[in-house]
This record gives structure tokens, C-alpha cells and sequence, in this order.
């Protein structure tokens, strides 16, 4: 069992598995958004957490006080996930059944004093979080180290917690693009969100069926992309950054069998049995070609479908292109990831000369 | 939202108030615990532990003295101080008037010396001021100087009063004390009698736990001035190495060994046990002071850290003592230390960072112990070890070996040492762990005939100078026992002597007689040069006769089985797949193929064998034509001990514990162990040899080598050679080259044959103490190149060595500098005697019999000591008198008697009885009387 966890959670198998769990409790939000699932979830997981807890590999890297904050976050994530689609699906229920939301009932519109309503309340709140963090900080201790050796640098050499689905990005993409362009990407697009989402439906209210498009397409990027990657630089990734089961031994020495090829060389030596051109541009013309169908010529043929239509129309041309440059940034990575672990692919487009490599 | 509350709000603010309430309560408890959680360390409960141990061992002390007091005596005096009392209060009159008196006359000295204090600042100031004013010819100067005198005057005045006031306060306080004698000497009898023990009462109270100690160690108050605190010593000369930057080293372990510099708590448990060397660590009077040297320099370890004891780094001993750390202090493995303590039993490791360029180090005898286990093992042969490049060649010269052993035999020895000698000192390459399926044994056996008929092609010719005519067995082997031959080789047939000296410097003598032929066994007893120019065998100036018998006794010493193992003869199939992998290294297959080709079968075989010595490393230990100046075929050591423990390479050896010295010492004892489990290329397999080292031997080698750390010293902290101390190196240098000490005990050290004279040390080699004050340079000089017997009852011989002019002045000038000579002395060869002195001295001389032991010259008697005529030119006169006045203290055990006992003559009548001035003249006698040569041979 434990082997087919190991086995099962590496990222080739486990980012598929991810996802389609990820688009199961999209499409069943309405049976997992019942308190009687969340309890079920809640008293079903008791005993595989703990089933997993007693094997000593796992719980120590559990319990690495550099860890906590992943564990906390899994349960935060997990619950407040699970909230919103309680919310969502009770609502959509009313909507579907021709009632308002539950926020909109007149009770629940109804306006209060902001002292002490809100005010006493986040003192409650500081002064918790004080106690907690103390509490915390003294049950684990601080994971400070030695004094940086220059010769003998950890291994791992783990990012803050916060960084580790950056980090993990590393593995697929180039430093500036996974360090630089997609993190931009990312901070731009979520400044960008209100501008584009120009749907007025949803606000002050939990629903799903009327913000299908935007609440998949952002916990998408934020569960799948983002979460996942978190979980897995940080528990499931060892000394030389190998990858390491659940319930695998950090043994230093183990060794993946990887060998990355770019796609120039696929294509060139492997296809047409060829040698490589000499000309920088001619030898990455196919992976080129590639990128500038991805962003140039995709988003046109986008617009075109049905779907595509759907969307001009609800928010027009520009919003829409934007949107679809974002969502294509965003899907590049899955995209990456796929191709690293099916044909071995390095770069799309390798142009280490320049320092531009895709 | 099914409770409806007050208009406005969402929520009961009773209910508000109690939570608000509650989370108050935890806050506060949060923040107690947060004060009591840095509060509360480990290191205070042990300060708080060591003062119970302080205060017990006080109690005993008060006790102690307690009972020292003489009760009937303190009884006396008590009555005596009543009585006193009485005495006192009767001149109550007398005493008040005194001390009313005393009290004015105080006031009037306080008024006074204001007075005076006042005037000479007024003189000081005034002086100043003329002096500028009469240097610029100011009008003012006059009147300022007239003011001076005016002032100066008055000050004497004053001065005058203060001394008159003086002596009346002195008549007055001798008046009071006379008046109350009775009672201050019944007080004073009583004070000396309890001294001890009020002194140790006040120490006690340091270790009170009183208010007083609570407030100063109060959580908060603790900032101030508390009494339990963290204790450090920095040691300004030794440098922690912080990767950026070099700090001086900060130690604190003396916040929990508390009592580490303080003699008496030895039985105590740790952490509270007093250092075991205080005589040559830490104390403050040894060489090694705490203050200067910390104690993380030698022992290892974070010695900056006192959170808990896992963060030193302490290294447990043994595994019963990590389990025991484990329950008792919650020990795990430290994370990331670059240097971890040193376990107990290897902090003398430590040693070799400071103390460099020398052979031995004083008292370091665990070390000591390693560094001879290098030297037998010949580690630096093939590892370079920085200090010891000076060292010769572990194995004898292979230039001319064909002339010396047959090809069989080379072959069979080269297989495996150990089944023709037990303690042959060359290791074994082959039928290791890594290396004994059939396949490899086929390429390892085609190997060795390569290297022997590589070595016989390029062996020089040699034809012995003499001829064996037969000998006496059994005298030959009382000769080899006699003459000192054990002094550097173990023997066949002296199993018991040959273990107690462990010698090492030659080959143990066993199965001589199947290796080489008698003509040349006698060649080399009479003289080792003619083979081997600068081999470290001495000649001991055989007779014929005597070199035949030990010839006829090495040759009777025959190995059957070794001489029966027959050589599996060349597989060419392997010896060309060898060549192959060697020639495809950087080249293709077929062009591999086509240089062998283009070989002939010998030079095939030359070829392998070339490249088999150098693959295995043969010359990094024996002189080989064709390979001087390659680098030793191991990686240098000479920073081993700090090298990363991740790059140490554990295989798949999990058994084996994971620090430096567990790697290292289980290297030593099975070096192939880390191919266990790898599919490894024959040209790739590990190379190092093994030793069949023993446990202990493994353990001692590890220790000196974990001591090979890179960290950088300053200079004011490492121990710097004075001149003297190089030229005495230089010396002993040369003295363990030739392995004098193998007979010869330095001052103390070594002297390893002397394990067979345990009877009579006097029987065997002398032993050398003093030896550069003893003898003159010049002779010792002319000595080292002719050798006679200065001392004819021995047995045992002191051969001739070959020594070239440079290592004869090294030797000479390194046992002067030892005994802390320089090189010029005044030999006081021109005797000049005081009147009277000769006749005195003869009479000494007679009357002390000298001549029943330094019979030499005198009579025909047998001498049992050395011929005094010859004393002149070879002892110092200083030293002569030294040794008259006590012998036993240069030499314990010597025959020689002690005349002058305790600094007492036994012939009163002789010069007035005094030992210096009878010693004195006996010295001249015996330089009067000495010849002016160096020895009976010389001219």
C-alpha cells in the first residue's frame, strides 16, 4: 500500500490525479458543499491521517518545524475550500429554486455598529493569534541553522514556504522564466482580476453556477498550481531536489534516471536526421513557430468558437484577450510539466546564447 | 441569524465581555510561560547543583576545622576575655578621658590637614604662575614669588603641626591599648584560634540561598548582577572560523564543568569533575592555561553554545554511553557541525594542529602511539602527510631485486605477504572483498607476472663481494640475539623478546632462508651499503666468522609452504584485455586494438607491467628505476580531519558509524568494504591494500589522523619551535630515521630493544639521557663515524652506520640542543690545580677505588665500566661533576655508586670534607690523567 502511495504521488501521476479530483469536486461541488460530506471527509480522514502519521519517515517530515506552516495550510485550505462550496451550493440551491441568497435575506441585511461588532471582535482575533503564535514559536523552535558554511550548503536547499511553488517551478522552466515572467504573470493577473471580471453577479453572495468561469479558472491556479506545488516541494521533495515519497527514506544518495533533450534536438537529430543548423533563429525556428502560434494565433482561433464568442460579447475584445493571454501563461506550466515527464523535453525554444530559453 | 439582540448589534456585549475576559486570561498565561521558557535553561539548574556540591564539601571542611579547635583552650580565653572585661570597665575613668582627648585631637588633625591640603594647592597653583610669569619676564614674577615664600612657609608651619598632632594621637592610642590589654589579648587568642573556620563560614555563605541570591537571579532582575550567569573565556590567540570572518574563540563550557580548573572534585560526575591533567591542561600554572587556550581547541565541538548539551556536540564514547546521552539528555547526532567533539579517548588528535614539525610529543602518548603506527605501516608512503616528507621510503629499494630474490618468490610475496611472513609489514592488494571472483583474480594474477618481469627487465646487476663458507648455526642465533639485532627486527625463535620490543624498522626475521642465497646474505650482513647504498642497516662490524653463523641461522629459518606455492603463469587473454581498457581510455576500441597488435607478447607483458606499478602505487613505497619524482598513488592526508563528513564515501556500509573517525577506522581495517554492492570495472575497483590491521593499531592511526584539521591557527596560538627545539627536530629527525631509538631510550622515550634487558637495563644499550651535555660535540662527531666499544662487558654492540656528514651534525647538534647546550663551552682541558688540590684528589681517588670498576689502563682486571683515560676528550667536565655528585639522577639504575649522599662526603678528612671542592678535584684528576685522543683507535 505504502509503495503505491510512493508511487502514486509522484508528480507525473499525482498532478493528473490532482486534477481530475480538482474538476470531480468542481462538477459534484453541490454533494461535497453538504455538512453531512464535510463530516463524513472530516471523520473518514481521522484515521488514514493517522494511518499515515505512524509511519516514521512521514511523520518526520511532518514534524520538521520548518513544515508546520504546510500542515496548518492544508487544513486551512481544505476547510475553507470546502466552506465556500457549503455556501456556494446553498445558494445556488435557493437561486434554482427561485429564492435569494442567504445574504441577501432582509435578517441578514440588516446593518450594525461597527464598535463593538467589528472592532471588539478583532481584538478577540489579535490577541488569539498572539497566543497562538507565541505558543507556536515556543513548542517549535525557531529552524535556525548553523552559520552559513559557503562549503557546505544545505541539501535540500529549501525556499520559504511561500516560494516553494516557485521553486518547484524551477524544475521545468528556466530561472527567468519560472523566477521572473511567470511570477509577473501572476501578480499581474491577480491585479488584473477586477478589470477584467467585469460580472457584477456574485457580489456580497456565494455562488458557483453563476461564476463558473472565473472561480474554476482561479482555484485552478491557486489549489492546483499553486497549493499543490507548495505540498509537493515541500514534503515530497529531498536532498538534490529528487523527488521522494510519502513514506520514502531521504536517502542522499538516490538517483533519478533523467536526461532532458530540447525540442530543436528532437526535431532536427531524432526526425529529419539532420545536422543542426548553424543559424541561432533556424535552429529553434519549430520551437518559435510553436510559441508564437501559443500566444498569437491561439487566442484568434479562441475567438472563434463559440466560447470564444460567448466571452467578447460579455466583456469585449480587449478584456477578453487579456483574459486569454493570462489563462494561456497560467496553462503553460501544466502544459511544461506534461511534455517534461512524457518525452523528456528540455526547452521548446533553446537559446542559452541569448539567455532565452521556453 | 435566530436571536434577535439590541438594535444595532450583532452580537450580546455581555458575551463580548467574557470572551474578551478569557482570552485576557490566556494572553497572560501565554506571556508567563514565554518569561518562565527563556528563563528557565539548563545550564542553571547545573550552577545551582555545583553550589550544593561547594556548600557539602565546605561543611566538610567546617567540620574539619571545627574539630582542629582546642576547646579547653578557646574555654581559657573565653574566661580570660570576661575577666578582662572587668578589668576594663575598672579604668572606665582613665578610658573616657583618653578617648575624649583622642577625639579632639582628631578634630585638630581633620582641621589641619584641610589647611594643609589647601596651602600646597595654593603652591602648586602659584608655582605654575610665576614659572610662566619669570620665563616671559612678566613685572608680576616678583610679587608671585613673594606670595610662593609666604605660602611655602606656612605650609611648612602646617606640616610641622600635622607631625606634632601626629605623635600626640600615637602616645594617646598606645595609652588606650595599654589600658585595655587584658581584654584585646584574650580577644585576639581567640580570633586566631577560630581563623579557619570563620574564613570558611564566609565562604559558605556565598553559596547561601538566601533573599538576596533570589532577587539577583530573579526572572528580569537578572540583567543587574546575577550570581547564576553564563561563564566564557576567550581565548584571544586561537580563532573560531566563522566562514566570513576569523573570531576569537569563545568558550563557555565552564558554564556547566564548573569546578574544570579547581583541584578536589575529581570524584564528582560530570558535568562537575575536575579536568584528569591538570598538570598539563587547563590550570593556570600548566603550559596549556584555560584562559589562553579554551577548551573547544583541543576537545572539538561548539564551545560558544550553552543552550542545551546537544548543541555543543558532544560525541559519546562508546554506544552504552550515546544510549545513556540519548535517555538522559535527549543526545542526537549534531547537525551541520564542521567539527564535532572529539570522543573522550581521541581528544589527543587535537595535539597535531598546534604542535608541528616534531617527531614525538611530550606526553601525548595516544597520539605518540598513532604516529608510530604511521611510521610502522608506512601510511605517508603513498599519502602525502605534510611533516613528514622527510621520512625515507616505507620498503627496500627494488633496483637491483632480481639479484636479490627469485621471480617466483617476488611473485608469490607480492600475492600475499603475510602467507610467507606473519608480520610482514607490506600490505595485500589481491583476494580482497572487491577483488576475488574468478575473473578478477585471472587480471590480478596476469598483473603481478607483468610487474615482475616489468622489475626484472629493468633490475640492475649485482654480484655479492663475499662468499659463505659455512657457519655455526647456533652461535648465529646467540648472535642475533646479542649483538642488537632485535633493536630493529623481530626473530624467528625469540618470539617472547621479539613481542615485548616490537620492533618494526627492519623485516622480522622468519623464512629468510627460502627468499635470498647465503653469498648474499653474507654480503649484506658485512656491509647493507654494497647492496643498497642508502639503506638504514648498519653494519656491526662482523668478523668472517660471525657473519657465516648468523648467515647459517637466517638460512636453517626456511618457509616449505611458501617455497611450494607455485606462481599461476601469465593469462595473455587478460593481460591484452587490461592493456585494451588502459589504451581505450581516450581512445576507441579499435584503435586500442591495433596498437596491441602491433606489440610483441613481451612487450605486452613490460607494458602491463609498467602500468601495474604505477596503477597500484608499488613505488610510492619502494625505489623503482623509472618512476622517481610521480606523486604517491594516495590522496594527501594532510587535512583529512577536516574534511566534510558528506564526502566521506560510506557505500552502502551502513554498519559503520557515521562520523570521521568511524569511516577512517574502518577504512583501516577492511579498505575495499565500500565497493560492497557496487558493480564496479576492473580498472575502477578501490586500490588500497590491506594492512590486516588490528582493531587497536586501526584506532591509534585514526585518532592521529582525525587530528589532521585545516584550521588556521594564528601564530600567537601554535606552539613555535625556539631555535634550540628546530635543531633538536632536526636531530631526532635523523636519530628515528636510522631508528637509534629502536635500542637507544632518549631522555625517556622509546629504547624499544631495552624490552629484553627488563633484568638489568645496565646490560643493554645505554640509554641516552642527557646524552648532548654528556659528551663533546667533537667527539660524538668522531664517534658516530668510528665507532668503538666504549663500554666492553656488553654484549650487545653499537653497529656503524652510514651516515653522511650532514646527518652526523644533525645527530650531534640535536642531542646538544636537546640537553639545552650551546655549541660553545669551556672544555677546561688545561687543568690548573689549587695547592694542595692533587694530592687531595689522588688520595680521593684511591680511597674511592675508582679503579675496581674503570679497571681500563689501571689494572688487568675486567672492566666493568667505561676506561677513564678516554673521559677527557669524550665527557664534559660539567657534566662529570653532575654525575659524581648524584648518578642516580641522570641514570636511575646505574652501577655507578652515589659518594656524595645527600650532599655528604664519606671521607671527612679529604680537602675539609666538602663535596663540592672533593668533586672538583676529582674531575681535574680525571682529566689530568685522560689521553688527548678520541678513542684507542684513533691517532
Amino acid at each position: 500500500m505504502k509503495e503505491l502511495i510512493n508511487w502514486l504521488a509522484e508528480p507525473i501521476r499525482s498532478f493528473p490525479i490532482f486534477t481530475i479530483l480538482f474538476i470531480l469536486m468542481l462538477k459534484y461541488y453541490k454533494v461535497i458543499g453538504t455538512k453531512k460530506f464535510g463530516w463524513g471527509a472530516l471523520i473518514a480522514s481521522i484515521p488514514v491521517v493517522a494511518w499515515f502519521a505512524a509511519d516514521p519517515n512521514f511523520i518526520k517530515i511532518i514534524l520538521w518545524p520548518d513544515n508546520i506552516p504546510i500542515n496548518i495550510l492544508i487544513v486551512l485550505v481544505s476547510f475553507f475550500t470546502w466552506l465556500t462550496l457549503y455556501k456556494c451550493a446553498e445558494n445556488d440551491n435557493r437561486l434554482e429554486a427561485g429564492e435569494v441568497p442567504v445574504e441577501a435575506m432582509p435578517e441578514n441585511r440588516e446593518k450594525v455598529w461597527s464598535w463593538p461588532n467589528l472592532v471588539y471582535t478583532e481584538l478577540f482575533a489579535i490577541i488569539a493569534c498572539t497566543v497562538f503564535l507565541i505558543a507556536w514559536a515556543i513548542i517549535f523552535k525557531a529552524p535556525l541553522e548553523e552559520p552559513a558554511n559557503p562549503t557546505w550548503a544545505p541539501n535540500p536547499a529549501k525556499a520559504p514556504w511561500y516560494f516553494l511553488g516557485l521553486q518547484e517551478m524551477l524544475v521545468y522552466f528556466d530561472p527567468w522564466m519560472a523566477g521572473v515572467v511567470l511570477p509577473g504573470l501572476i501578480v499581474v493577473g491577480l491585479i488584473a482580476i477586477p478589470y477584467i471580471d467585469t460580472n457584477p453577479k456574485g457580489n456580497g453572495y456565494y455562488t458557483f453556477s453563476e461564476r463558473k468561469m472565473a472561480i474554476s479558472s482561479f482555484l485552478f491556479g491557486w489549489l492546483v498550481l499553486w497549493v499543490y506545488l507548495i505540498i509537493v516541494g515541500t514534503f515530497l521533495r529531498g536532498p538534490n531536489w529528487t523527488f521522494y515519497g510519502p513514506f520514502e527514506f531521504w536517502d542522499f544518495h538516490k538517483v533519478e534516471a533523467m536526461y532532458n533533450i530540447n525540442l530543436s534536438e528532437y526535431i532536427w537529430i531524432k526526425m529529419l536526421n539532420t545536422p543542426m543548423p548553424g543559424n541561432l533563429v533556424m535552429r529553434e525556428i519549430f520551437g518559435i513557430i510553436l510559441t508564437i502560434f501559443y500566444v498569437g494565433a491561439l487566442p484568434v482561433m479562441i475567438a472563434r468558437t463559440n466560447f470564444g464568442q460567448k466571452l467578447i460579447e460579455k466583456s469585449g475584445q480587449i478584456r477578453f484577450y487579456i483574459f486569454i493571454f493570462l489563462a494561456l501563461g497560467m496553462t503553460s506550466l501544466p502544459i511544461k510539466m506534461v511534455l517534461r515527464w512524457l518525452i523528456d523535453l528540455k526547452y521548446i525554444i533553446a537559446l542559452p546564447e541569448w539567455e532565452l530559453n521556453l | 441569524m435566530t436571536k434577535k439582540h439590541e438594535p444595532g448589534m450583532a452580537y450580546d456585549m455581555k458575551k463580548l465581555n467574557k470572551v474578551f475576559a478569557f482570552l485576557s486570561v490566556i494572553f497572560l498565561l501565554t506571556v508567563i510561560w514565554v518569561f518562565l521558557d527563556d528563563y528557565m535553561r539548563p545550564w542553571k539548574m547545573v550552577q545551582i547543583e555545583a553550589m550544593k556540591i561547594k556548600r557539602g564539601k565546605i561543611d566538610a571542611k567546617i567540620k574539619k576545622a571545627a574539630a582542629a579547635i582546642d576547646s579547653e583552650k578557646l574555654s581559657q580565653l573565653n574566661a580570660k576575655l570576661e575577666e578582662g572585661k572587668k578589668i576594663v570597665a575598672s579604668r572606665k575613668v582613665e578610658l573616657d578621658k583618653i578617648s575624649k582627648a583622642l577625639g579632639l585631637i582628631s578634630r585638630d588633625l581633620k582641621d589641619e590637614t584641610i589647611i594643609n591640603g589647601q596651602l600646597n594647592a595654593q603652591i602648586s597653583a602659584l608655582t605654575f604662575n610665576y614659572g610662566v610669569a619669570h620665563a616671559n619676564h612678566d613685572k608680576s614674577a616678583h610679587s608671585l614669588f613673594d606670595q610662593m615664600q609666604v605660602k611655602k612657609g606656612l605650609f611648612a608651619k602646617s606640616k610641622n603641626n600635622l607631625k606634632t598632632l601626629d605623635s600626640k594621637k600615637k602616645v594617646l592610642v598606645a595609652d588606650e591599648k595599654k589600658l585595655r590589654e587584658e581584654f584585646l589579648s584574650a580577644e585576639r587568642g581567640i580570633k586566631e584560634i577560630l581563623n579557619t573556620k570563620s574564613l570558611l563560614t564566609q565562604a559558605k555563605a556565598t553559596t547561601d540561598i538566601d533573599p538576596i541570591f533570589v532577587i539577583r537571579n530573579a526572572p528580569l532582575g537578572d540583567f543587574l548582577d546575577p550570581t547564576v550567569k553564563i561563564q566564557q573565556l576567550v581565548a584571544k590567540n586561537i580563532t573560531d572560523d566563522r566562514y566570513f570572518q576569523h573570531v576569537p574563540k569563545v568558550d563557555r563550557c565552564t558554564t556547566c564543568h564548573t569546578f574544570i580548573d579547581k583541584p578536589g572534585y575529581e570524584e564528582q560526575p560530570n558535568p562537575h569533575k575536575t579536568h584528569p591533567n591538570l598538570d598539563i591542561m587547563v590550570d593556570k600554572d600548566s603550559p596549556h592555561p584555560m584562559k589562553s587556550f579554551g577548551c573547544t581547541t583541543c576537545h572539538g565541538g561548539e564551545g560558544h553554545r550553552v543552550t542545551d548539551f546537544n548543541s555543543i556536540a558532544h560525541t559519546p564514547e562508546t554506544p552504552e554511553q550515546r544510549a545513556e546521552w540519548i535517555k538522559k539528555y535527549n543526545w542526537h547526532e549534531p547537525h551541520k557541525v564542521p567539527h564535532v567533539m572529539f570522543k573522550k579517548s581521541m581528544t589527543e588528535a587535537s595535539c597535531v594542529k598546534c604542535h608541528q614539525g616534531v617527531e614525538w610529543i611530550p606526553q601525548a602518548h595516544v597520539l605518540n602511539e598513532g604516529r608510530r603506527n604511521i611510521e610502522k605501516f608506512g601510511c605517508y608512503g603513498c599519502h602525502k602527510i605534510k611533516g613528514w616528507e622527510h621520512k625515507r621510503k616505507p620498503g627496500p629499494s627494488l633496483k637491483k631485486i632480481a639479484s636479490k630474490v627469485d621471480k617466483k618468490f617476488f611473485k608469490s610475496w607480492v600475492w600475499d605477504p603475510k602467507s610467507f611472513n606473519k608480520h610482514a609489514k607490506m600490505p595485500r592488494f589481491f583476494e580482497q572483498d572487491n577483488n576475488s571472483s574468478p575473473e578478477f583474480i585471472k587480471k590480478n594474477v596476469a598483473e603481478v607476472n607483468a610487474i615482475a618481469d616489468y622489475i626484472w627487465s629493468i633490475s640492475s646487476d649485482y654480484k655479492p663481494f663475499a662468499k659463505y663458507s659455512g657457519g655455526n648455526k647456533k652461535r648465529g642465533k646467540e648472535l642475533v640475539k646479542d649483538i642488537g639485532c632485535m633493536g630493529c627486527h623481530g626473530a624467528d625463535g625469540f618470539a617472547k623478546e621479539s613481542k615485548k620490543i616490537d620492533a618494526y624498522a627492519g623485516p622480522f626475521l622468519t623464512g629468510i632462508g627460502s627468499k635470498v642465497d647465503a653469498d648474499w646474505l653474507v654480503s649484506w650482513l658485512k656491509k647493507p651499503s654494497h647492496y643498497q647504498e642508502d639503506t638504514i642497516m648498519p653494519s656491526f662490524r662482523l668478523t668472517n666468522k660471525e657473519a657465516n653463523d648468523i648467515t647459517a641461522y637466517l638460512m636453517s629459518l626456511k618457509n616449505k609452504t611458501f617455497e611450494k606455492l607455485d606462481f599461476e603463469s601469465l593469462d595473455e587473454s587478460a593481460r591484452d584485455e587490461i592493456l585494451i581498457s588502459y589504451f581505450s581510455a581516450f581512445d576507441t576500441k579499435e584503435v586500442a586494438e591495433k596498437r596491441l597488435s602491433k606489440m610483441s607478447s613481451h612487450e605486452r607483458t613490460l607494458e602491463l607491467g609498467k602500468r601495474s606499478i604505477g596503477k597500484y602505487g608499488c613505488y610510492s613505497c619502494h625505489d623503482i628505476e623509472g618512476f622517481d619524482g610521480r606523486a604517491p598513488i594516495g590522496p594527501e592526508l594532510t587535512k583529512v580531519g577536516s574534511k566534510p563528513l558528506t564526502q566521506f564515501g560510506f557505500g552502502h556500509e551502513h554498519d559503520v558509524e557515521h562520523s570521521r573517525d568511524g569511516w577512517i577506522q574502518a577504512h583501516l581495517i577492511n579498505p575495499r568494504r565500500w565497493d560492497n554492492g557496487v558493480d564496479k570495472p576492473f580498472k575502477d575497483l578501490l586500490r588500497m591494500p590491506s594492512f590486516g590491521m588490528s582493531e587497536k593499531d586501526a584506532k591509534s592511526i585514526t585518532i592521529a589522523l582525525i587530528g589532521q584539521v585545516g584550521d588556521y591557527v594564528p601564530l600567537g596560538g601554535v606552539k613555535r619551535l625556539n631555535h634550540l627545539e628546530t635543531v633538536t627536530e632536526k636531530g631526532m629527525k635523523v636519530v628515528n630515521k636510522f631508528n637509534c631509538t629502536g635500542c637507544h631510550q632518549v631522555d625517556g622515550t622509546k629504547g624499544d630493544i631495552l624490552g629484553m634487558f627488563e633484568d638489568d637495563l645496565n646490560e643493554g644499550p645505554p640509554r641516552l639521557n642527557g646524552q648532548g651535555h654528556r659528551v663533546q660535540a667533537d667527539w660524538f662527531y668522531h664517534f658516530l663515524s668510528n665507532v668503538y666499544p666504549i663500554r666492553p662487558w656488553l654484549k650487545v654492540r653499537m653497529p656503524s652506520f652510514n651516515l653522511s656528514n650532514k646527518e652526523k651534525n644533525a645527530i650531534v647538534a640535536g642531542f646538544q640542543a636537546k640537553s639545552d647546550l650551546h655549541t660553545f663551552e669551556d672544555l677546561g682541558s688545561q687543568v690548573v690545580w689549587e695547592p694542595g688540590e692533587r694530592s687531595a684528589a689522588v688520595k680521593l681517588f684511591k680511597s674511592l677505588d675508582c679503579t675496581s670498576c674503570h679497571s681500563g689502563g689501571f689494572t688487568s682486571d675486567e672492566a666493568s665500566a667505561p676506561n677513564l683515560h678516554y673521559a677527557k676528550r669524550r665527557l664534559r667536565p660539567s657534566w662529570i661533576k653532575k654525575w659524581l655528585e648524584d648518578p642516580q639522577a641522570i641514570l636511575e639504575g646505574t652501577v655507578m655508586p652515589s659518594f656524595w649522599e645527600d650532599g655528604e662526603s664519606a671521607d671527612p678528612d679529604i680537602l675539609g670534607g666538602d663535596p663540592k671542592k672533593q668533586i672538583d678535584a676529582l674531575t681535574k684528576y680525571i682529566i689530568e690523567i685522560g689521553h688527548d685522543k678520541y678513542s684507542p683507535n684513533a691517532k
